[in-house]
């Protein structure tokens, strides 16, 4: 690094690039990135604890809250947490409709990030036609739950809305349009040559670094490692439905891009099956309020990669610890190999091609720069704020 | 003379007709984007938004901070008083020379003004400014000179026959240097909001951001004036003015949503071939 050529341009903490506060201080010589800090933490919510003082039932609402976009993974990983701590098995039909919520969310989740990918490297067409296309599944989950965010549908023991046989018809020609632009798209990002000039070769994350700052989800899978917890530990009926884990070797940020369009093709082909193998009856059934004492994990796919929940209950209404490790957090250490003597206006796309969500980031460690020493927020520094 | 000079084709006509033009632009592009887009007297709104907002002037500023924003405009509303649409204005010998010099110094002094705010920011859209000047000034005056040599003038004039059908790859060189003065895509890359917020203008707020958004607006119809008059067959009235400018505004917006921003190194790369392309016709002419 030659000090006098040298200097530090703020990204962040308000920035366009970045939808969320976050700060990335990047060092740069000429257009070069030299080296990046990230700081997290201008988003962090206190979730985990507020979870704690709320029952079970209150739990799942401030969950769906966590993040706006995989808001149904959430709760859904969450409810199967709890599911195994109550020792219940949810009705078959019940497990299907949470499947198809959830791959309708990494459809909205991918088509998003389509459009955010293509609005990083200036390209405002694709962003606003992935956006208008992405309508199509945000109305089928408006139809379905009432809600185009936020839409409640997993409850513990199941779920709380039936999908109607007119919905299942609409449902698969709305899959059908969708995966006609999808095989668009991936022609876009793969042929275009004012995309590719972009996105080949750029934020390139070996796979040995890959394994090494624990990538997840599409990032690891674009790097050629097989990750995907649908196929590595099935959770609800995923070992009863046929779909192929998609991964890439070329490592760069269009890998990410195939493997998040291609991934979409999977995603249409599982709500087919799952309309197609979903059996009549009960929606959900009835749990008792009070948790037995136990503690629990389980992990699910989300759009972004693996969701980890992790519960311990004490025996009353209340848990008496939730801990969630959502995909950015795993992701976000990559960014340093993957900019590390790239161009500067190579940033925002390699930043995004991580798909990062910052407030589900956001973890509170205190720390005195003069004696070094760090700190975690305890409940009684809680209390004095 | 001097209602030539204020008035039509003047800087009243300049400035209005681009501001409507801008504005057409913006619904074009988001008629191709399958949006509805903001209506036609938007830039209106925006710019007397503008300058009802407060000047804000960083404490780290420099001189230039306040002075070049408007020397901008002042000079590429000098350029647009050259160039003749069907009546010439002002003409002197070498005036082409003060065309290509004003068109330049109006970039060059947002660069400067950017420079001036001493935000990192705003440096480093000024820096990938002048790199980007010395990618596209030369193909854009070999494809001034171009005409100009084939006829021997000593001053510009509006050419009544399409000289794009006898210089075609001139033309598409002067069409695609008009692209990155302007900075429409795939060329926008010293005000790349993306990594640099808004480049050049990051510190500017109120009427001196007014006047950096107006500079922009101006040139482009500038730009489009000296396309019709050295290659689109001139403009004899009005009317003719209008069907080309909007043509040359239509094309204009195609390339804005058709491409994804280049890398300064791919767009320099880019220039300098479109250069050679460009002195081909050159040669052709000498």
């Amino acid at each position: 690094m030659n000090e006098d050529t040298c200097y530090t341009l703020p990204l962040g903490p308000q920035h366009p690039a970045l939808v969320e506060p976050e700060y990335l201080k990047v060092h740069l010589d000429g257009e070069t990135i030299v080296d990046v800090e990230i700081n997290l933490g201008f988003m962090h919510r206190g979730i985990e604890k507020a979870l704690q003082q709320r029952t079970y039932q209150q739990d799942r609402f401030l969950i769906e809250k966590i993040c706006g976009i995989c808001s149904s993974i959430h709760t859904l990983t969450y409810c199967n947490t709890i599911e195994k701590l109550l020792d219940v098995e949810i009705p078959e039909r019940a497990k299907y409709i949470r499947m198809i919520i959830a791959e309708f969310e990494r459809i909205h989740s991918h088509m998003l990030w389509v459009g955010i990918a293509a609005y990083e490297i200036g390209f405002d067409t694709v962003f606003q036609m992935s956006w208008r296309d992405r309508e199509l599944v945000m109305e089928l989950l408006e139809d379905l739950s009432g809600n185009r965010v936020s839409y409640s549908m997993n409850t513990i023991g199941g779920v709380r809305r039936d999908i109607s046989r007119t919905m299942t018809e609409k449902i698969r020609t709305t899959m059908d349009k969708i995966d006609s632009r999808l095989h668009h798209y991936i022609d876009v990002f793969v042929n275009d040559s004012t995309i590719t000039k972009r996105t080949k070769g750029t934020g390139i994350l070996k796979q040995k670094d890959a394994i090494r700052y624990s990538a997840v989800g599409p990032l690891a899978r674009a790097s050629g490692i097989s990750c995907d917890i649908r196929k590595k530990a099935p959770y609800l009926l995923y070992d009863k439905v046929d779909f192929k884990e998609i991964t890439h070797n070329t490592s760069d940020v269009e890998s990410r891009a195939i493997v998040r369009l291609k991934e979409l093709l999977e995603s249409t082909k599982i709500i087919r099956q799952c309309l197609h193998l979903m059996p009549k009856g009960e929606l959900s059934i009835k749990v008792p309020d009070i948790v037995p004492v136990g503690e629990a994990i389980s992990r699910g796919e989300a759009p972004r990669g693996e969701i980890f929940y992790y519960a311990r209950s004490d025996g009353t209404d209340k848990p008496y610890r939730i801990k969630i490790r959502t995909p950015t957090l795993a992701n976000i250490h990559s960014l340093q190999p993957m900019l590390k003597g790239q161009q500067l206006a190579d940033l925002p796309i390699i930043v995004a091609s991580i798909d990062p969500c910052f407030s589900c980031t956001d973890r509170v460690t205190l720390l005195d720069t003069r004696t070094g020493i760090s700190k975690t927020v305890d409940e009684t520094y809680l209390k004095k704020l | 003379m001097l209602f030539e000079i204020l008035v039509y084709p003047g800087i009243l006509f300049l400035l209005i007709a681009s501001i409507i033009y801008s504005g057409i632009m913006r619904k074009l592009a988001a008629r191709m984007q399958n949006r509805i887009g903001p209506p036609i007297y938007q830039v209106v709104y925006d710019l007397i938004k503008l300058t009802g907002k407060e000047n804000i002037r960083p404490k780290q500023a420099k001189t230039g901070f306040t002075l070049f924003p408007a020397i901008a405009l002042a000079s590429v509303l000098i350029a647009g008083i050259l160039i003749p649409i069907h009546t010439k204005t002002i003409s002197f010998t070498g005036d082409y020379i003060a065309i290509i010099y004003f068109l330049l110094f109006s970039s060059t002094a947002l660069f400067i003004a950017g420079y001036a705010s001493s935000n990192n920011l705003a440096i480093v859209g000024s820096i990938r400014g002048i790199v980007m000047v010395f990618a596209y000034e030369l193909p854009f005056i070999i494809s001034i000179l171009v005409p100009i040599l084939a006829f021997n003038l000593y001053s510009i004039q509006s050419f009544d026959t399409w000289l794009i059908t006898r210089y075609p790859l001139a033309a598409l060189s002067l069409f695609i240097s008009i692209l990155a003065k302007v900075e429409i895509p795939p060329f926008h890359i010293p005000n790349a909001h993306q990594e640099l917020v808004g480049g050049y203008s990051v510190e500017f707020t109120g009427k001196r951001l007014a006047l950096i958004e107006l500079t922009t607006i101006v040139k482009t119809f500038v730009l489009i004036l000296l396309m019709i008059t050295l290659y689109l067959g001139g403009a004899q009235n009005i009317f003719i003015l209008l069907i080309k400018s909007l043509a040359v505004l239509f094309a204009l917006t195609v390339s804005r949503v058709l491409f994804a921003r280049l890398r300064i190194e791919q767009a320099l790369r880019f220039y300098w071939i479109f250069a050679l392309i460009a002195a081909i016709d050159l040669i052709r002419v000498l």
